[in-house]
């Protein structure tokens, strides 16, 4: 190891660049740092600008020049926007949607991935090219039919269950083959071990698979929480009465109502921001290394 | 010796368990394959052939739905030009942003984590918010942006108000919140094994040519699949429509989701939402096939083994 590194300074030391390498070496670095520096600034500054201006007065807003930091911060407005918007309502009902999807869509991906992964079966190449097949198709397509099967076949209407239900079907193709690739980096001589000492199929699922695979399986939940976070146009389908909205439908709603009132405005963005951010910081980690294995897995 | 014989042994004895273990894991997926997206697929051709408004009962038409779009629908051709402009737009300028930013954190800079994060936080907000907060910036009198474009003397811009200004306005945003690529592209980055430039740098390869010779050509598999990820939700989009523009003004933002969701459920004409439904299933299904055929040139395989 010392031999080489050195043979490597040798090396280029007889390119006699050494010292003029690093001190360019530096100055890019800095460079580098001022570019993110500014461009970090600029993702924040949105954010930063609806945050302040929720905590003003209007007149406050229509200050000219504006100022960066609000005069008092006035955290009243929250109360008064809390008055009008419905956030806890709000919450709670993007709750009963997001927790049972996150759980049941979690877990048949699991059961699925589980599947291709590791079980052999006659037609497992035509049904997993079927699931591939299944990531390509735009969402929007199969809007309209469901719409109809739901509401019209099943009689579900203003329901969450429209919902809800699609995510007890495998959860998306996408995380089935999120927890597929996950599963396939285990080695098999844990399950060929359990077999021998017994174990069944399932026994091996819940037993060995299911505790090595927990980060993916946390990572399915999280971009099912993003996915159903960010949805509007199937809530707006499929639910009706303002008791039922959700955070995405009484945002909409409320804006439409106070199209001109920005600090509460902002207020009510802010708070619908705020689980997200929380969400975030606590599974920060997970997330990043589920978004790192979605690319490299390809 | 006796158990090494035994396993496979076992193996073919309990191959039917084993498929029907799969098979019972299984029944969720195939639920959701049949009844949630292949069904759907051809139900969706089949409404488009009729005239159901969901009132009456449907009555077969043939195509007359798919020739009442494309010679006297007011809105079709604006509503794709729209689409394929902010698509175009969006995938263009995240594609650039995502990469640039990447390349850039890829280097040993302090606080590398720190900023992968802040680059990251646009995505986990919920995206009515961001699409009403981002109204607020825009705003024509007192926003951010219309600040920011008179202290540097320029003329004051209406942007999501402005026909002209709308669609880059709503691209704009699109690009701000594509941090969830840099990530990947992140990740990737650092896959690219260090002997190559180790071994460039010995041949004397500066650092731009090393970049376009090593870095980028290695990428380009990920590069792809972004690409592909980002395309096929951009030409999907909706929710700035629903949320702020309600494709005004004018026909400027009238994207085709949205013209599909205002025939299907404004109007209860679902029969030539259908239509509309299979027309956009059409462009992108095109623009991935496109994407898809291009992809040999200038996609590298490491070793060579080209897919």
């Amino acid at each position: 190891m010392i031999e080489s590194t050195r043979a490597r300074f040798g090396a280029y030391e007889t390119y006699g660049k050494l010292k003029s390498k690093k001190r360019n070496e530096r100055t890019m670095n800095l460079l580098t740092i001022v570019v993110v520096i500014f461009f970090a600034f600029l993702v924040l500054i949105p954010i930063w600008w609806i945050f302040r201006t929720s905590l003003m007065t209007n007149a406050e807003i229509y200050k000219y020049p504006p100022s960066l930091l609000p005069n008092n911060w006035l955290f009243s407005n929250y109360e008064k926007t809390l008055k009008v918007f419905k956030y806890w309502k709000y919450l709670w009902n993007t709750m009963v949607i997001i927790v049972p999807s996150c759980l049941a869509g979690t877990f048949t991906a699991t059961l699925c991935g589980y599947a291709f992964a590791r079980l052999r079966f006659r037609g497992k190449k035509l049904i997993w090219t079927l699931v591939i097949g299944s990531m390509l198709l735009p969402s929007m397509v199969t809007l309209i039919p469901l719409y109809i099967a739901w509401t019209r076949g099943l009689g579900l209407h203003d329901s969450y269950l429209p919902l809800i239900l699609p995510y007890f079907c495998g959860g998306g193709a996408f995380n089935i083959f999120l927890i597929r690739q996950f599963i396939l980096t285990i080695p098999k001589e844990l399950d060929q071990a359990a077999t021998i000492d017994g174990a069944g199929y399932f026994r091996i699922l819940f037993s060995i698979i299911i505790p090595a695979i927990k980060p993916a399986m946390i990572v399915v939940a999280l971009f099912i929480f993003i996915f159903l976070w960010n949805d509007l146009l199937q809530q707006m389908v499929y639910i009706n009465s303002s008791d039922k909205f959700t955070i995405a439908l009484g945002l909409t709603n409320f804006r439409g109502q106070l199209k001109s009132d920005w600090s509460m405005t902002m207020a009510a963005t802010c708070l619908s921001f705020a689980p997200g951010v929380i969400f975030y910081l606590i599974g920060q980690k997970y997330f990043v290394e589920g978004i790192t294995m979605t690319g490299l897995k390809n | 010796m006796d158990t090494i014989k035994k396993i496979p042994k076992r193996h073919t004895r309990n191959s039917t368990s084993e498929a029907l273990a799969a098979y019972i894991c299984l029944i969720p997926a195939f639920i959701g394959l049949i009844f949630l997206t292949y069904l759907p697929l051809l139900g969706v051709l089949g409404i488009s052939l009729s005239n159901w408004t969901g009132l009456t009962s449907p009555q077969f038409i043939g195509i007359d739905n798919y020739i009442k779009l494309f010679t006297t629908d007011p809105y079709i051709k604006d509503s794709i030009l729209a689409t394929i402009y902010f698509s175009f737009l969006a995938v263009a300028g995240s594609m650039i942003y995502s990469l640039f930013i990447a390349f850039l954190l890829n280097r040993k800079i302090p606080a590398r984590g720190f900023f992968r994060a802040v680059f990251y936080v646009p995505f986990v907000l919920p995206a009515v918010a961001i699409y009403v907060g981002w109204s607020w910036l825009y705003e024509a009198n007192f926003g951010f942006f219309n600040f920011v474009l008179s202290e540097m003397g320029l003329k004051k811009v209406l942007f999501i108000a402005d026909s002209n200004f709308v669609v880059p306005s709503l691209a704009i945003i699109a690009v701000w919140l594509s941090g969830n690529l840099i990530v990947i592209f992140l990740a990737g980055l650092q896959n690219v094994p260090v002997v190559y430039h180790e071994a460039a740098e010995m041949d004397g390869a500066n650092g731009w040519r090393r970049f376009w010779h090593i870095t980028l050509p290695n990428i380009t598999p990920i590069i792809f699949y972004n690409m592909l990820m980002s395309l096929i939700a951009n030409l999907q989009v909706v929710t700035p429509a629903l949320v702020l523009t309600n494709g005004g003004p004018g026909n400027s933002s009238r994207f085709l989701t949205y013209l599909m969701y205002d025939q299907a459920f404004v109007n209860n004409r679902l029969g030539y939402a259908g239509a509309t439904t299979f027309l956009i299933f059409a462009i992108i299904a095109a623009f991935t096939a496109v994407l898809f055929m291009t992809s040999n040139r200038w996609i590298f395989y490491e070793g060579g083994d080209e897919k």
